[in-house]
């Protein structure tokens, strides 16, 4: 008997859905929509943590889980993507230096209240999506500036942080990407 | 209460919670355990006990980061092979420019120089031994508003120890926060929690500098006195607090948009892949706060100021103008024998008196003098007999 957790994570076999089982076509697992896109997301935040300077320009360094942590609750509720998220937030919070916890409640923060505004958001034209993706960004880099100023009580620069947030705003594509792909790929998604 | 069959025996497949409020609990879960980690942490105090719990990840970091950006070093090399190919004469014209100025400064560094030492030796100066300084390479940056970090991979087996400077050949570059055996994390001094004293070289005047996530630019803070910073100024640590050595350079004072003076960081002249780790020591030894509450009051170990010489003549004639009013005052009160009144003391009168004690000069009382260490002036050492005193100015 193949384990529990490597065939709900790995495999693609149809569940018996008794009744609906023939409606799943394609079962599209957490490896596919949440797992693989946390890896890649911690290898651009290393790659682009690299101490390298291109024509003595600095690397951008977008919060890349910030894409996953937006996405994730639009295509679907989960239960493994919450614990997901809070791991890449803390190896944000790890790897980038900032105090434990800073970067996984921030981002707990945002999947939140996308889980809220799904049933408003699915559907949407592009351009909405984007309006509340701007939006969210606008308050999720506000909250960090505050929980910053609370720890530290020194304000970090604004426009610094403007410069971050654009980074991570021109990740948008990924997010429409992941929707588009992952959305209406699985009838269970629905 | 009714059951739902679906014709096979995998109940908890069907099972249908509340998507929206279970994911919600785990949400708040999560967001909890978080909180929690952000009350706890204490990484701005800049301590070592609150790097300690990322030496794991930062040493498993600085292999796998290596690994990662092998690429990205490949295509930097590329690109700076580029850059140096379309800018060679430019650049070279620039160089030939600098060595003619440059030439100039060597001659008057290497008199100064020699005239320094002479003075340090002249005026018994105790000057600060040379530092021993540690080379590595930097792994990976966090350059945010948020953190502003370096891993490099030299640690613990080079020697290195929390709040070790760590310097390029232009500026200061941070210091030393978090040590595994071969990684360690570099506080930036633009990171928001970075502090440094530091020192107007111009006006000696002292300032704060701190960082804000600007990675070229820091706030100077808590600046001294009229006109003490200029334009262009050369900024210096200060040494103050035992953190940095004295007289690191760090970069010079512009005034910002802003109004706010802020100093342009030398070390970020150039790239910072290569950074010298200083072995200081010297002040890493401060005791901590428990420690200096215990210790005595300073007025408990010093011995008591000296009272300054009373003329005899002066003081026989106050004794006498003081026992003329006690005569007077003693007329109405039995006559007893001045050696045997003692003065009545009471807990409130010694205690809630407002006059100040009179001490005991230290000439005068031998047994404080005894028990106490005497204060004695500094006075230099005597010449040499063998040299002749000669007056100012007629040595050859």
């Amino acid at each position: 008997m193949k384990p529990l957790l490597k065939r709900g994570l790995f495999e693609r076999s149809p569940l018996n859905r008794g009744m609906r089982g023939g409606m799943a076509a394609k079962i599209v697992g957490p490896w596919d929509w949440i797992i693989l896109p946390a890896l890649i997301s911690v290898a651009a935040t290393i790659v682009l943590a690299t101490a390298f300077q291109p024509f003595g320009l600095y690397l951008p360094e977008p919060v890349t889980p910030f894409l996953l942590a937006f996405a994730w609750p639009l295509i679907r509720p989960s239960y493994i993507a919450p614990f997901v998220l809070g791991a890449l937030g803390m190896f944000l919070d790890f790897f980038w230096g900032a105090p434990l916890g800073f970067w996984t409640l921030s981002l707990m923060l945002v999947y939140a209240a996308l889980v809220f505004a799904r049933t408003y958001l699915i559907g949407q034209d592009w351009t909405i999506v984007f309006g509340v993706f701007v939006l969210t960004e606008i308050i999720f880099f506000t909250i960090c500036t505050t929980f910053m100023a609370i720890d530290t009580g020194s304000v970090p620069r604004i426009f610094g942080v403007i410069e971050q947030a654009l980074a991570t705003g021109a990740g948008f594509p990924v997010v429409w990407y992941l929707m588009e792909k992952y959305l209406h790929a699985d009838v269970r998604f629905q | 209460m009714s059951s739902v069959s679906y014709g096979d025996n995998k109940h908890f497949e069907h099972l249908k919670l509340p998507m929206t409020w279970a994911v919600m609990g785990v949400v708040g879960l999560v967001c909890i355990i978080a909180a929690l980690m952000l009350l706890g942490d204490r990484s701005e105090q800049v301590e070592a006990e609150a790097y300690a719990r990322r030496q794991g990840f930062d040493s498993a970091a600085g292999p796998v980061n290596n690994v990662l950006s092998w690429p990205v070093h490949k295509v930097g090399d590329g690109t700076n092979w580029l850059d140096d190919y379309l800018f060679a004469v430019s650049e070279n014209r620039i160089l030939r420019k600098k060595v003619a100025e440059l030439s100039q400064y060597e001659n008057m560094y290497k008199q100064e120089r020699d005239l320094n030492s002479r003075y340090e030796k002249l005026l018994n100066l105790r000057t600060e031994p040379a530092l021993e300084m540690v080379a590595a390479r930097s792994v990976s940056v966090s350059r945010g508003p948020f953190a502003n970090n370096r891993l490099i991979d030299a640690g613990s087996k080079k020697g290195i120890t929390f709040g070790n400077p760590v310097i390029t050949d232009q500026g200061l570059v941070g210091r030393i926060v978090g040590i595994s055996p071969d990684v360690s994390r570099v506080l930036m001094v633009t990171d928001v929690t970075s502090h440094v004293p530091v020192m107007v070289m111009r006006s000696d005047a002292r300032a704060m500098m701190n960082g804000d996530g600007n990675t070229g630019y820091t706030k100077l803070d808590f600046v001294r006195g009229k006109d003490s910073v200029r334009e262009g100024d050369q900024i210096l640590t200060s040494g103050d607090g035992g953190i940095f050595p004295r007289g690191l350079p760090v970069g010079e004072a512009v005034k910002g948009v802003d109004g706010v003076w802020r100093v342009r960081l030398y070390s970020n002249r150039g790239p910072i892949d290569f950074v010298k780790v200083v072995k200081f020591k010297d002040f890493s030894q401060l005791p901590d706060a428990s420690t200096l509450l215990r210790s005595p009051p300073v007025s408990d170990i010093l011995p008591p100021p000296a009272m300054p010489k009373v003329d005899p003549q002066s003081q026989a004639s106050v004794s006498a103008a003081a026992s003329s009013a006690t005569s007077s005052a003693a007329a109405s009160t039995p006559a007893t024998p001045a050696a045997q009144v003692k003065p009545p003391v009471t807990r409130a009168s010694s205690s809630s008196s407002s006059a100040p004690r009179p001490r005991p000069a230290s000439s005068s009382s031998s047994s404080v003098a005894t028990s106490t260490p005497a204060l004695k002036p500094y006075t230099p050492e005597a010449a040499p007999a063998a040299a002749p005193s000669t007056p100012t100015g007629t040595q050859p």
